[in-house]
C-alpha cells in the first residue's frame, strides 16, 4: 500500500484534531495521513474513546424496539408535531399533484381561479399554500384538505360547514375566510395572506412572555372566541400554533376555527386515536365526551400557561400520559416556573383550568374584559384591579361553601372533644387512633398519587372507559398481582 | 470496565416524595423504556410490554415508600429488579394465551421467564445503560452536522467498511475516520453528564 508523505501525528495533536482546532490545511494533511495509517486510525480511535465505549455504542445504539414503538404510534396518530419530514412532503406532492396546469412559468398550478405560487405550509389537516387572486389582485394564503381526509364524505361536509360558519364571523381577531370551494378534488378554504409568526414560534424563540404582551394576546383571543361562540362556533383546537401574531402590527388572530372537527370524524372513528397535540386540550375532550364552548376556555388557560412559563401545562411522553394529566392532575403552579408572573395572573389561569367546565369563568366575552381591565390595571397603576382578582376576596365570592363546611367540620371537632373529654382520659388514645388510621388502611389511590392531584372537581366516574377506571383497573390487577405472588416471595 | 452507576440517592428520595412529580417523570422516562425493552426480549408483544411497563411503575410508585437504604450493600436496582421479576413472571402467567410465541410452550416459557434473579438484575442494569446511550446519541445526533453523525452510525454501529461509507457519503475515508471519533468523543462526555443527572 502506498503511504502519504506525512508522518504519524501526536495523540495531542489527534486530540485537538477531534476538537476541531485544527487550522484546515493541517487537518486536511492529517486525514490523508489516517486514511492511509493503520497504526493511526486505531490510535486515533483510543483517543476518542475505551475500547469497551466503542463496544458499548456498537451494541446498544444499533436498534431500540422503544423508539420503534413510540415512533410508530406516533405515526398512527398523524401528529402534526411528530409528523415525519418525508410524510408532510408526501403530503405537500399530493396536493401539487391535483392542481391544474397553468400557464405562467412562474406559478406551480392553479387551483380554482387562483394561481399558486408556492407552499407556505403543512399540517395534520392540510396544507396551506400561497396563491395569487387574480380577479382582486390580491396574494391569499388558501388550505387545501388533506388528500387522506378529502376521502371521508363525514369530513368534506364538516369541513365546507365549518368554514361557511367562520366566514360568518367578522371580527379583527378571528381569521377572515374570502371564500370555501368543495366542487374541486380536494376542497379548499381561501383566507387572506399574513406576513408573520405564530404564537408557537414565537414562545419558541423567547419562552414565557412579558406580563403586559400576554394580557394583551390572552385579551385578544378571548375577544375572538367571544365573537365565534356568539355564533354558536366552537374552535376546539385552541393553541399556540394556531394563533397568528401579524408582522409589525399588535393584533392576534385565530385560525383553524372548527376545522379539529373535520378531522375528528375522519381519524378519530377510523381508527380511534386522537388527531393533532394534545396538549391544549380540555379534560371533556380528553375523555372524549361532549364539549362546548367552555371548552376552548380551557385551552385558553393552557395557552395563557405557556405564555406565562414558555411550556405547556401538561407534558408527558405519550399522548396517553398528557390526556391523563389534563383530566386528573394540576399543573405546575405558574410561580414556580417563573416567579415574574403576578399573583392574580395565576388565579385568571387556574380558574380557566378548572376541571368542571361550570366552574370556569362564564364566558369568552367575560375573560376577555377581566384581562382588558388587567391590562389597564398593568399600564397605569390608578386602574384597579377586578375586584375579584383582588388579593383575598377570590375565596370568599367564589367558594362560599368551603367555608360552611369548614365551620360545620370544626363544630363537630369540638364536639368530638368534648363529649370525649367527658369521659376523662380517652382523648389521647382518640388522637392516637386518628393519626394511625392512614397507615394502618392505606389507600391504593393515594399511594399512586405521584402524577395525580385530588381536586379533581370535574371528575365523573361513571365515563366509560376513563383514566380513572383504567387506573381502578391497574390497581385492581395490581393487587391480584400481589395476592398471587405472596408465596413466591418466600426464599 | 464501565462500572455501571447505582440510581442516585437523592433521586429515590425525590421520587419517593410523592409532590415530586418532576423527580418521578425522569424515573419513569428512563425506567419505562428498560421495562418495556425486557418485556418484549422475554417474547412479550407491543402493547404487553406496554401493559407490563406501566403495571411495573405502578408497582414502584405504590412501594416506593417502603423502600430504605439499609447500608451500602442495599441497592436500589435489586429491590426495582424483585417487583420487576413479578411483574414479569404475572404478566405471563396471566395471559399466556394472548402471547405470539409461536411454538413454545408454557414450559419453555416459565423457563425463560423465571431465570434467576441476577440475571434479571443484569439484564436491567444493561437497559439503563442502553438508555443513558440512546439519550445521549439523540443529544450527540441533534448537535453535529447529519453527514458527521452518518459516517459514525454507518461504520460503527452497523458496521461497515469505512471505505464503503466514504464513497457513500462522498467524503474521504480520513474524513469519515475524524468525524466517527469526534462523534464518540461526545458522546462519552453527554454519556457521563447523564449519568450523573439521573
Amino acid at each position: 500500500m502506498e503511504l502519504s508523505n506525512q508522518p504519524c501525528s501526536s495523540e495531542d495533536r489527534m486530540l485537538a484534531l477531534l476538537h476541531g482546532e485544527l487550522g484546515a490545511v493541517e487537518e486536511c494533511d492529517l486525514q490523508e495521513h489516517l486514511a492511509d495509517c493503520e497504526d493511526c486510525q486505531l490510535r486515533l480511535e483510543g483517543v476518542a474513546g475505551e475500547r469497551c465505549s466503542w463496544f458499548e455504542a456498537r451494541e446498544f445504539l444499533v436498534e431500540d424496539p422503544w423508539r420503534s414503538s413510540i415512533a410508530q404510534k406516533a405515526l398512527d396518530r398523524h401528529d402534526q408535531h411528530s409528523q415525519s419530514p418525508s410524510m408532510s412532503a408526501l403530503q405537500i406532492q399530493q396536493v401539487l399533484d391535483v392542481l391544474h396546469p397553468t400557464d405562467d412559468p412562474e406559478m406551480l398550478g392553479r387551483i380554482g381561479g387562483y394561481e399558486v405560487s408556492g407552499v407556505i405550509g403543512s399540517g395534520g389537516m392540510g396544507v396551506v399554500l400561497k396563491a395569487h387572486d387574480r380577479s382582486l389582485d390580491r396574494v391569499v394564503a388558501i388550505k387545501v384538505l388533506s388528500p387522506h381526509l378529502a376521502s371521508s364524505g363525514a369530513a368534506r361536509q364538516r369541513f365546507e360547514r365549518e368554514a361557511k360558519a367562520v366566514a360568518g364571523v367578522l371580527h379583527p381577531n378571528v381569521i377572515a375566510v374570502h371564500g370555501v370551494s368543495n366542487d374541486s378534488v380536494l376542497p379548499f378554504l381561501v383566507m387572506p395572506y399574513m406576513r408573520g409568526a405564530t404564537l408557537q414560534k414565537r414562545i419558541d424563540a423567547e419562552g414565557a412572555l412579558p406580563v403586559a404582551d400576554i394580557l394583551r394576546i390572552g385579551m385578544q383571543v378571548a375577544a375572538g372566541l367571544a365573537a365565534a361562540h356568539e355564533q354558536g362556533l366552537i374552535h376546539r383546537d385552541i393553541k399556540p400554533a394556531n394563533i397568528l401574531l401579524e408582522d409589525g402590527v399588535e393584533r392576534v388572530t385565530i385560525t383553524d376555527f372548527g376545522l379539529a372537527r373535520a378531522v375528528d370524524d375522519a381519524s378519530i372513528t377510523r381508527t380511534g386515536v386522537i388527531a393533532g397535540t394534545p396538549h391544549y386540550m380540555s379534560p371533556e375532550q380528553a375523555r372524549g365526551e361532549f364539549v362546548d364552548r367552555q371548552s376552548d376556555l380551557f385551552s385558553l388557560g393552557s395557552v395563557l400557561y405557556s405564555l406565562c412559563t414558555g411550556r405547556p401545562p401538561f407534558r408527558a411522553e405519550t399522548t396517553y400520559g398528557i390526556l391523563r394529566q389534563i383530566t386528573d392532575d394540576e399543573p405546575r403552579s405558574i410561580r414556580e416556573i417563573n416567579p415574574a408572573i403576578p399573583d392574580w395572573l395565576c388565579k385568571v389561569v387556574e380558574r380557566l383550568h378548572e376541571k368542571n367546565p361550570t366552574q370556569r369563568y362564564p364566558s369568552a366575552t367575560y375573560v376577555a374584559e377581566l384581562l382588558e381591565q388587567c391590562l389597564a390595571h398593568r399600564q397605569t397603576p390608578n386602574a384597579a384591579l377586578p375586584a375579584e382578582l383582588q388579593r383575598n376576596r377570590t375565596n370568599l365570592v367564589q367558594k362560599p361553601f368551603v367555608y360552611v363546611a369548614v365551620a360545620f367540620v370544626s363544630i363537630s371537632v369540638i364536639t368530638v372533644i368534648a363529649v370525649s373529654w367527658n369521659s376523662d382520659g380517652q382523648i389521647a388514645s382518640l388522637s392516637e387512633k386518628k393519626a394511625s388510621i392512614p397507615v394502618m388502611d392505606p389507600n391504593p389511590r393515594e399511594a399512586i398519587s405521584i402524577g395525580r392531584a385530588d381536586a379533581d372537581l370535574g371528575w365523573h366516574d361513571d365515563a366509560f372507559d376513563s383514566p380513572s377506571d383504567l387506573l381502578d383497573q391497574a390497581i385492581q390487577l395490581e393487587r391480584e398481582i400481589q395476592d398471587s405472588f405472596l408465596p413466591l416471595e418466600k426464599p | 470496565m464501565t462500572i455501571f452507576p447505582e440510581t442516585r440517592d437523592s433521586l429515590i428520595v425525590q421520587v419517593k416524595d410523592q409532590e415530586n412529580r418532576e423527580a418521578w417523570e425522569q424515573f419513569s422516562q428512563i425506567y419505562r423504556p428498560v421495562i418495556y425493552r425486557i418485556g418484549r426480549s422475554r417474547g412479550l408483544q407491543d402493547a404487553d410490554a406496554h401493559d407490563l411497563a406501566q403495571q411495573v411503575l405502578i408497582s414502584v410508585a405504590k412501594a416506593i415508600g417502603q423502600w430504605k437504604k439499609v447500608d451500602d450493600a442495599t441497592k436500589f436496582r435489586h429491590w426495582l429488579s424483585s417487583i420487576a421479576r413479578n411483574a414479569l413472571l404475572n404478566a405471563m402467567l396471566r395471559r399466556p394465551n394472548d402471547l405470539a410465541i409461536g411454538g413454545t410452550s408454557i414450559n419453555e416459557t416459565m423457563h425463560n421467564v423465571s431465570r434467576p434473579d441476577s440475571e434479571i438484575e443484569l439484564q436491567i442494569e444493561s437497559e439503563c445503560r442502553r438508555e443513558i446511550y440512546l439519550r445521549a446519541a439523540e443529544t450527540v445526533k441533534a448537535s453535529v452536522e447529519p453527514s458527521t453523525w452518518d459516517a459514525f452510525e454507518q461504520s460503527v454501529v452497523f458496521g461497515q467498511e469505512v471505505r464503503d461509507v466514504a464513497r457513500q457519503l462522498g467524503m474521504s475515508a480520513g474524513a469519515v475516520y475524524t468525524a466517527r471519533s469526534r462523534i464518540m468523543l461526545r458522546l462519552q462526555s453527554v454519556v457521563r453528564s447523564i449519568q450523573e443527572e439521573i
